[in-house]
């Protein structure tokens, strides 16, 4: 495939640049909240899989990642596992949890999809908002399963600590970038190999794609089981780079912003989602300083509509046009 | 018609309602290895149902369907495709926002037999089987093109192209030819010749009587669902029900002309 070609090289220059940044000296402040963006930029790769490339409307990608998180942390808490080990436990579950919204969205389509991955999502943050039944007493203190609002913690963390000390921040980089690089590497075979096809096809003309031999039934849930196995690996690694998980992941705000990076990096594009997630972070985080208060979700809002005004295939998708038209002018080959 | 004792396609009591409508009214007929079948009849009368119920799309309410004597008719489309029954479309159906070759890479990886595991990459023999089936509709040159693109014809090669790329042992067309010129008429003809040579059976679905009376072996039309006329399209020409519900008197006459100064062999 001649895609690879280009996009190899560029993402290990992107990788060796951020690999070296903590060497040259980036601010701890930026690492934490670049070790953010890795965890994000996760999360929309591979919803971009489900979103953008099978293009069913699914909005469970949050509630796939809480299943991670949570995973992690009881794991931690009530079998004091290693979180290493809860790990792969959380991206397997992740995976069983996928497939099982997948089949039940399996005879919708269209918005009626978004409505019930939605009701899934919220279902889980009242399950857990209302989760008040003690399982165990601390003292007087009553402890219910998953700590409700409070959210679960003290259940460890990824050993960073204990390894590096004070530069623990260091290990979570490592961690969060190294499950980002294994999730693009992973979601560009994807969508380069025949199952891209299949996804692909069914999203154009899904009647037309059954005619062709591709089992609607098959795809629809393997896009769903494939696309949660990464989600549910960055949902433990936020639980533990923050020592905490909350029924905050569930809120509409967070998974309306991480939709919003798809978006903005071009929806159905393999590159889309860390352009979108790098693009609208880096714009978040400096609308949160104090000269700019109370624009933020303005500013965010403005560039969600600009880019789907101006750029409906978003910035991957006019990066694409612009090199393609450059292309042509010098005389190269019209496109791939 | 039918020396081999099992036929390809064996259809018997077929109906299919919707409502209270029949749109195919048990239906029965057998089409035999390498021939091919010619459907006509006015606008309504059911003939894409009928692919609907043999292609799986759309289930039979009635009736046995079977592919080489093994029933078909409870099967799911992507499964009939597998066992080797291929159909294109009315209406130009594409994958849209994929190139030209990777609309018939579909149907040569997933058309051909279940995968069980669709893999990382098609292989050799997959990629070689999708350029001979744009080779054979003649559009190699335009494998890059983006689908939506294309202009009718294209499209219609390429729905060809696509749906010989599964190597289907039974291929069925929903009128080829609707809404091209009489050149394009001419080249999707020399096509469907060209298939014929090679052994594919075919039922063809066609309101360009042309087209289909010199394609087919064998005329079926059909009329509220059901089979008027059943025979060589010579007869066809000749038969009184035929000439009230679909052909008229003019358009009889025409053919029979035709009929008469095409070929010569009585």
């Amino acid at each position: 495939m001649s895609g690879w070609k280009r996009d190899l090289p560029i993402g290990l220059v992107v990788l060796a640049a951020l690999i070296a940044a903590p060497a040259f000296g980036l601010p701890r402040f930026w690492i934490t909240t670049v070790t953010v963006f890795f965890i994000w930029a996760t999360v929309v790769s591979q919803w971009n899989l489900v979103f953008g490339v099978a293009g069913i409307f699914s909005l469970a990608q949050m509630a796939i990642f809480a299943i991670g998180g949570y995973t992690t942390a009881m794991m931690g808490l009530y079998l004091e596992w290693s979180l290493w080990l809860a790990l792969p436990v959380s991206g397997l579950l992740a995976v069983v949890f996928g497939a099982v919204v997948g089949l039940a969205c399996l005879r919708l389509t269209g918005a009626y999809v978004a409505l019930l991955t939605l009701a899934i999502a919220y279902i889980l943050f009242l399950l857990i908002v209302t989760d008040t039944d003690c399982v165990y007493y601390e003292g007087t203190v009553c402890r219910s399963l998953t700590e409700g609002w409070k959210g679960l913690g003290r259940y460890g963390d990824y050993g960073f600590r204990d390894l590096f000390g004070r530069d623990f921040h260091l290990g979570n980089y490592g961690l969060a970038l190294a499950v980002l690089t294994l999730a693009t590497l992973f979601s560009f075979a994807i969508v380069r190999s025949p199952m891209g096809l299949a996804f692909r096809a069914l999203r154009d003309n899904p009647g037309y794609a059954v005619s062709r031999g591709v089992s609607r039934f098959k795809y629809q849930l393997l896009v769903f089981a494939l696309s949660a196995f990464f989600t549910g690996l960055a949902g433990s690694v936020y639980a533990g780079v923050f020592s905490v998980i909350g029924p905050n992941v569930l809120q509409l705000g967070l998974l309306l912003f991480l939709l919003s990076m798809m978006v903005v990096g071009g929806v159905g594009r393999p590159w889309g989602p860390l352009i979108g997630a790098a693009l609208l972070m880096l714009v978040d985080e400096t609308l949160k300083e104090e000269a700019f208060a109370g624009y933020r979700n303005i500013g965010l809002g403005l560039i969600l509509a600009a880019v789907v005004v101006l750029l409906p295939q978003g910035l991957a998708g006019g990066i694409d046009n612009l090199a393609r038209r450059l292309a042509r002018r010098g005389g190269g080959a019209p496109g791939e | 018609m039918n020396a081999d004792p099992v036929p390809l396609l064996r259809c018997r009591g077929v109906s299919k309602y919707f409502g209270a409508l029949a749109a195919v009214k048990s239906l029965s007929f057998d089409v035999a290895a390498g021939e091919a079948l010619g459907i006509g009849g006015p606008n309504g009368a059911g003939k894409t149902t009928l692919f609907e119920v043999i292609s799986g799309l759309n289930p039979a309410d009635e009736g046995s369907i079977e592919l080489e004597g093994a029933a078909i008719e409870r099967v799911a489309p992507a499964t009939v495709c597998h066992r080797g029954i291929a159909r294109t479309f009315q209406f130009n159906a594409g994958f849209d926002t994929l190139s030209v070759r990777e609309n018939v890479l579909v149907s040569a990886h997933f058309g051909r037999r279940n995968r069980a595991w669709p893999g990382l990459a098609h292989d050799r023999a997959t990629g070689e089987l999708a350029d001979r089936a744009l080779e054979l509709v003649g559009m190699t040159e335009r494998a890059g093109h983006m689908v939506r693109d294309l202009p009718v014809f294209h499209r219609k090669l390429l729905m060809m192209a696509s749906a010989m790329a599964t190597e289907p042992r039974l291929l069925l067309m929903d009128e080829p030819v609707g809404g091209l010129n009489p050149g394009e008429i001419d080249r999707m003809m020399e096509i469907v010749l060209g298939l014929r040579e090679q052994g594919v059976t075919i039922i063809l679905i066609e309101h360009v009587m042309r087209f289909l009376v010199q394609l087919s072996d064998r005329v079926l039309i059909m009329h509220h669902g059901e089979s008027i006329y059943e025979g060589s399209p010579r007869g066809l020409t000749r038969d009184a029900r035929v000439i009230e519900v679909y052909l008229g008197e003019g358009m009889a006459k025409r053919l029979r002309d035709a009929m008469a100064g095409g070929d010569g062999g009585g």
